[in-house]
């Protein structure tokens, strides 16, 4: 068993223990009614409980592990995208929401996704341009707009 | 039942409804065409976008796509044996077989009208099914509801997959679903003193990360050109040969998906594989199947169609989602402010009848946009997909704002993504972690409510008779997979010790 199978059996060890942590200062009982520590006691038993059954098979082979991890060139794109969106997230409440979508369309599409300059401007236009059509225009959400205004 | 379904129709053909329930399966069709998009993620997305709209326009929009998604997936699988989604893996390969034979064109028809048939049995089967059902959930009380939707999470793992994954999936859902207030006290839980955290984790970040961006995410990693087969309207037509060979597979496939559909967990991929073996058993030919067979593509596209209708009978009947598309749509009932559950055919039954008779117009106007019109949609196929991901992604997020106003809401869509494509790629199942997250709140209530009326004494589990029934079923749900696992292990055995190793 490689060591990376062992993730996803960590993971829910990881919630367990943050759950069984998190809820320490609440009552598992009030009187006779199961109080507010109750059920996430018992989840965390459970995902315990699941979490080691799920390493012991692995272990043994019972559990069949098939990871599809990306090559080189497909983890790196995901890798940017994923940046992307930070920076996307990260810029809405200056730049605005639409302005920094646009942004994150043209940059993915000409940079990430190496695709010709002319149509990526026109795919990004069209994108931007349903957003505020929309969003804005037709569901009138208050979008985020640019520098704060 | 006649006359509600009357008012219902009247509901359905009001104008805007009929324009929803035409942009949901339109919608519905297109995403179902786009690889790597599934009903979810189509419903994930959009769902903030139903929130302008009256609680019945929204939910006959929702079910649109859900089940335009179906008709839509044929597409993609016929045309470049790429299915849209797990459930057209069947279609694509005699599907796509019959298209590089010349026969698109009728691989889509049978699939077209196969889809009607069954989806109009299905949703007669919804309508005729439904209110029993629900009469006998109103029998229910805390602790039966407790088992329904404990059975409901354990039957996703007992069937297909891997039962411990997609146990861990819904047990991070169930947990995930503990941050914010506990429900019967008001005490603040696990929020960390962070007001964010106090009001919970919603639903809609969570579902357009996990399926939405991580559907996005995984599909970027490898970015293939794939030209499309073309097809013409006059290929559309059928033989006399092809009906007669598939009128009754169609039947069958409908019937192996209903039934499938209603089973919580089982859904539309495992409905379409079964209904796939089972023709094969009856089929004149069955050699031809994997290289062609249209009675194959037939049964599979009824059962998948069938099953996405059939998975409503538990959700409107009892509230327990039978999928992750099942369960998007009673999230936004909650989230439209309705309460389900079986009192719903009552207290709401203009919606429920409305969403019924939606169900037949909305598979009439796919029947119409499948048949003359799949040439069509069978050009959008010719965008490239690099065009599509990035606008997915950014719509997404404005989708996601837009439910809350909030923009930590787009940062926890984007925690979810991330989550999301690390379950795709360890591959851990992500719609019980969604029907987990859904069936949460319920779960709690009723275990702590049926405790609280045995004062704390758990044989109020066993002396209920239906509860009683519903825990051999959950013990069964739990002991299932074991066995299988087990008898598994014993065949590998034997079959080494048979072959000398």
């Amino acid at each position: 068993m490689r060591l990376v199978e062992c993730v996803p059996a960590a993971f829910m060890l990881v919630l367990a223990g943050g759950i069984a942590i998190g809820t320490s200062g609440l009552n598992l009982w009030d009187g006779p009614t199961p109080g507010a520590r109750f059920f996430p006691i018992i989840l965390a038993i459970a995902a315990t409980a699941v979490a080691l059954a799920l390493l012991f098979a692995q272990w043994r082979g019972f559990e069949k592990v098939e990871l599809d991890f990306p090559t080189r060139l497909g983890a790196a794109r995901v890798g940017a995208t994923i940046l992307a969106l930070i920076a996307l997230a990260a810029g809405i409440p200056l730049v605005g929401f639409v302005p920094m979508v646009a942004a994150f369309v043209a940059l993915m599409l000409i940079v990430v996704l190496r695709q010709r300059i002319a149509i990526s401007l026109m795919a990004t236009a069209i994108v931007a341009g349903f957003i505020h059509f929309v969003f804005v225009r037709w569901l009138s959400v208050p979008l985020p707009m640019p520098f704060g205004i | 039942m006649l006359d509600q379904l009357f008012i219902g129709f009247a509901t359905a053909l009001e104008p805007n409804n009929l324009l929803f329930i035409f942009l949901g399966v339109l919608i519905g069709q297109i995403v179902g065409a786009l690889p790597g998009l599934g009903p979810s993620a189509g419903m994930a997305l959009l769902l903030p976008l139903t929130f302008g709209l009256e609680p019945v326009t929204a939910v006959m929009m929702l079910a649109g796509i859900m089940y335009g998604a179906q008709y839509g997936g044929t597409l993609t699988s016929v045309l470049i044996a790429v299915p849209g989604e797990a459930s057209g893996v069947m279609t694509a390969v005699d599907g796509n077989a019959m298209a590089r034979k010349g026969r698109a064109g009728a691989a889509l028809s049978i699939s077209a009208i196969g889809s009607f048939i069954a989806g109009i049995g299905s949703v007669m089967a919804v309508a005729l099914l439904a209110p029993p059902l629900a009469s006998f959930g109103l029998k229910f009380n805390a602790p039966e509801y407790f088992l329904l939707a404990l059975l409901g999470i354990l039957a996703i793992g007992s069937l297909g997959g891997s039962p411990l994954k997609s146990l861990g999936a819904a047990l991070i859902g169930l947990m995930i679903a503990l941050i914010g207030v506990d429900p019967l006290t008001g005490t603040p839980r696990l929020s960390f003193d962070q007001p964010t955290l106090m009001k919970g984790i919603d639903f809609i970040p969570v579902v357009i990360g996990v399926f939405g961006i991580a559907e996005v995410l995984a599909s970027l990693e490898r970015i293939e050109s794939v030209q499309p087969i073309r097809t013409r309207l006059r290929d559309m037509w059928l033989t006399k040969a092809d009906w007669m060979k598939c009128r009754f597979s169609i039947v069958r496939g409908g019937a192996i998906g209903l039934f499938v559909g209603i089973m919580p967990g089982a859904g539309a991929s495992i409905a379409s594989l079964l209904a796939y073996l089972t023709e094969r058993k009856f089929s004149s030919t069955p050699e031809d199947f994997g290289k062609g067979a249209i009675d194959g593509v037939a049964a599979a596209e009824a059962a998948n169609n069938a099953a996405s209708h059939g998975a409503a009978i538990p959700m409107l009947s009892l509230g327990i989602p039978g999928s992750a598309s099942t369960a998007i749509l009673l999230a936004a009932l909650i989230l439209h402010g309705i309460r389900p559950g079986p009192q719903l055919m009552m207290q709401e039954s203009v919606l429920v009848w409305g969403l019924i008779a939606s169900m037949f117009v909305g598979n009439l106007f796919l029947l119409i946009l499948n048949l003359p019109l799949a040439p069509v949609f069978a050009a959008l196929l010719r965008i490239p997909y690099v065009y599509l991901a990035p606008a997915i992604l950014g719509v997404s997020l404005v989708g996601a704002y837009a439910a809350t106003l909030d923009i930590t809401t787009v940062w926890m869509s984007l925690f979810f993504g991330v989550l999301g494509y690390l379950m795709i790629k360890f591959d851990v199942p992500r719609p019980p972690l969604v029907l987990a997250l859904v069936l949460a709140s319920l779960m709690e209530m009723s275990l702590r409510q049926a405790l609280l009326l045995s004062f704390g004494s758990p044989m109020i589990f066993v002396e209920r008779p239906i509860s009683l029934i519903l825990l051999t079923a959950v013990i069964a749900a739990l002991l299932l997979p074991v066995f299988a696992a087990v008898r598994r292990r014993r065949d590998a055995l034997r079959a080494g010790v048979g072959t000398g190793r």
